[in-house]
């Protein structure tokens, strides 16, 4: 599944950023275009693949894939500045030269929903992942049920992607709930934790598959909420992340009991991952 | 059986190390460790284990993996593999096994680690079969013995006046090729084992995941690493940039050893951390040896070195940890 740099899994493709655009305070989207035969190797990647993205000189790290191929021949990755790496990264502007190495992980099995409604459940930068199940759904209306997202952050500041809400509103059938912990004086829209407002909504688990994607303690109360509405663990998936190296399965540091997220995730069924989930927290 | 004089011997490995790089038991110090050496008359002869085990020589603690030249926004990368021949004189099968341990994750499993896999194919491995097991030794455990040639090229058992030499693989074969050995009538000496001590079966290690021995044991733990350190099959890296000169926009893509016992392994930017407790930590360490590595690669990732015991500085002692584990099985 690893599309290597001629045989050196190490090695990153060079990329350069065509586009970098605030989303949030401390959050960019970045675009990349690549350049020396990344383009093959990312002709085809899946929504809840990811890559490592470097910023040459400090290091590299991981990140989920926020668009489809679909979408056109670059790379969207959004970056929320926490560490040394993402610091690197926001400090680029356009036309700088990022590395990319991927794509990596398993991915959503967006053929097995097809016909199913889905809960898209993102919490602040963990809806980036997200966002490709949601193109592909918006992509291919016809072939997928109802679509309900549920959008969280902390502030409406941080809620990513806000210049889409209007056309995933607009798109038929799909329907998109936001809620915020800390509203402003203009916010007129749900307030509370994504769990409170997936407890109001309590959407049926009939023919319905869940996709979680945020914060460790989110992703954990979400489950607990999902199963109270009946949810089987079989039809709820999250995507993890962890500290991890090299992607490739070789580092070791990004182990679920024996499973390792970079290579046998970022995608998991609550039912492989429901016992894990307690190392993740 | 065919036996090199201790002679021959010495002029066969003087004859090596001008030919390639040859890394052999050597006292730096006052420690013994595997080293490069320019002459056999540096080799350490009599001695149990080196401190530190072979791997370092196929996964070092810190290496480059590639360059990083900035001009303008122009970025050139440059891959650094590793190039040349080593042969490493006097393995002991302990770090041997370790090295097969590797290869498990580092080869076998696709896509093989590029670094690892050159300095395994360019390095020739002279066994030395151990006269005896040392105090902290516990090969026999996990399914080794002092004396087992399997993940050798060459073993080589000290018999009356030199060697015995089994050529185990065709590389070794070839580095044997022109060497003057002996046919000497009789067999391999049979080295002193000692005894083995009971081992948890791998189904069992899950039901022993909650148990609060872990939190006990990891009480007087002091995070240090060492154990990963000294471990001849621990292999969790980490891979940053550093800059190579001053003043210069060029770095250098650097990997080096890390350890699941560290606080800030699992650590994530922001600051959550799922394994904050030792506890947790150090459980994470016997579960990867024992049972986690042995279902994702295969072989255990423990060669019965007993390093971690001799290096713990708080007497953390993994067979305590493993016949504690057999008991409550039992």
């Amino acid at each position: 599944m690893i599309d290597t740099n001629g045989n050196n899994p190490l090695m990153p493709y060079l990329g350069r950023l065509v586009e970098v655009k605030d989303m949030a305070p401390e959050i960019k989207l970045f675009r990349v275009e690549l350049l020396n035969g990344g383009r093959e190797a990312f002709a085809s990647y899946r929504p809840g693949q990811f890559a490592f993205v470097s910023a040459f000189g400090i290091g590299e790290a991981p990140f989920g894939l926020a668009s489809t191929p679909q979408r056109g021949g670059t790379l969207e990755f959004a970056v929320q500045r926490l560490g040394s790496v993402t610091t690197g990264l926001h400090e680029l502007g356009e036309g700088d030269i990022v590395g990319v190495r991927g794509p990596m992980g398993n991915w959503f099995p967006m053929e097995a929903f097809r016909h199913k409604d889905l809960l898209v459940l993102g919490g602040g930068i963990g809806g980036a992942p997200l966002r490709p199940v949601i193109q592909t759904v918006l992509d291919n209306r016809p072939d997928y049920g109802h679509l309900t997202i549920l959008w969280a952050a902390r502030h409406p500041s941080l809620l990513i992607f806000r210049d889409e809400y209007a056309v995933w509103r607009a798109t038929p059938d799909t329907e998109l709930h936001l809620t915020v912990d800390q509203p402003d004086p203009d916010w007129d829209q749900h307030v509370g934790l994504i769990t409170d407002l997936l407890e109001e909504l309590a959407p049926s688990p009939k023919n319905t598959i869940a996709i979680t994607c945020g914060p460790p303690i989110m992703i954990y109360y979400v489950d607990q909420v999902l199963r109270k509405l009946g949810f089987a663990p079989e039809q709820s998936y999250v995507t993890l992340e962890a500290r991890m190296h090299c992607g490739i399965g070789k580092c070791g540091r990004c182990n679920l009991g024996d499973k390792l997220i970079c290579v046998d995730g970022p995608v998991f069924s609550m039912a492989e991952a429901g016992d894990l989930l307690e190392s993740f927290l | 059986m065919d036996v090199i004089t201790s002679g021959a011997l010495a002029s066969w490995l003087d004859r090596l190390a001008a030919e390639s790089t040859l890394i052999a038991p050597r006292s730096v110090e006052g420690v013994l460790l595997y080293r490069p050496v320019t002459s056999s008359a540096d080799i350490a002869r009599d001695f149990t284990r080196p401190v530190l085990s072979i791997k370092e020589f196929f996964f070092p603690a810190t290496e480059r993996l590639l360059t990083i030249e900035k001009t303008g926004q122009t970025i050139t990368l440059q891959q650094t593999l590793p190039e040349g021949k080593q042969v490493i004189f006097g393995v002991r099968p302990c770090d041997a096994r370790g090295m097969k341990v590797m290869d498990a994750l580092f080869i076998e499993t696709s896509p093989a680690d590029t670094y690892y896999a050159s300095r395994r194919e360019n390095t020739t491995l002279i066994g030395l079969a151990c006269k005896e097991m040392g105090e902290s030794c516990f090969c026999t455990s996990i399914g080794g013995t002092p004396d087992d040639h399997r993940d050798m090229d060459i073993m080589l058992t000290e018999v009356e006046g030199g060697y015995a030499v089994q050529a185990v693989t065709s590389k070794g074969k070839a580095l044997l090729e022109g060497v003057p050995l002996q046919e000497r009538p009789g067999h391999l000496p049979k080295q002193v084992i000692t005894a083995s001590f009971p081992f948890p079966e791998t189904a069992y290690w899950p039901l022993r995941f909650n148990d609060a021995y872990w939190e006990q044991m990891s009480e007087r733990c002091l995070s240090c690493r060492i154990c990963a350190y000294v471990c001849p099959t621990c292999r969790c890296f980490d891979i940053r940039d550093e800059p190579l000169a001053v003043g210069k926009d060029q770095y250098e893509r650097i990997r080096c050893w890390d350890s699941c016992a560290g606080e800030a392994y699992r650590r994530i930017a922001g600051g959550h951390n799922p394994r904050a407790a030792k506890g947790q930590r150090l459980r994470n360490r016997f579960f990867c040896k024992f049972y986690y590595y042995p279902q994702q690669y295969g072989p255990l990732a423990c060669t019965g070195c007993g390093r971690c015991v001799d290096a713990c500085p708080v007497n953390i002692d993994i067979t305590e940890v493993m016949s504690h584990l057999a008991e409550v099985e039992a």
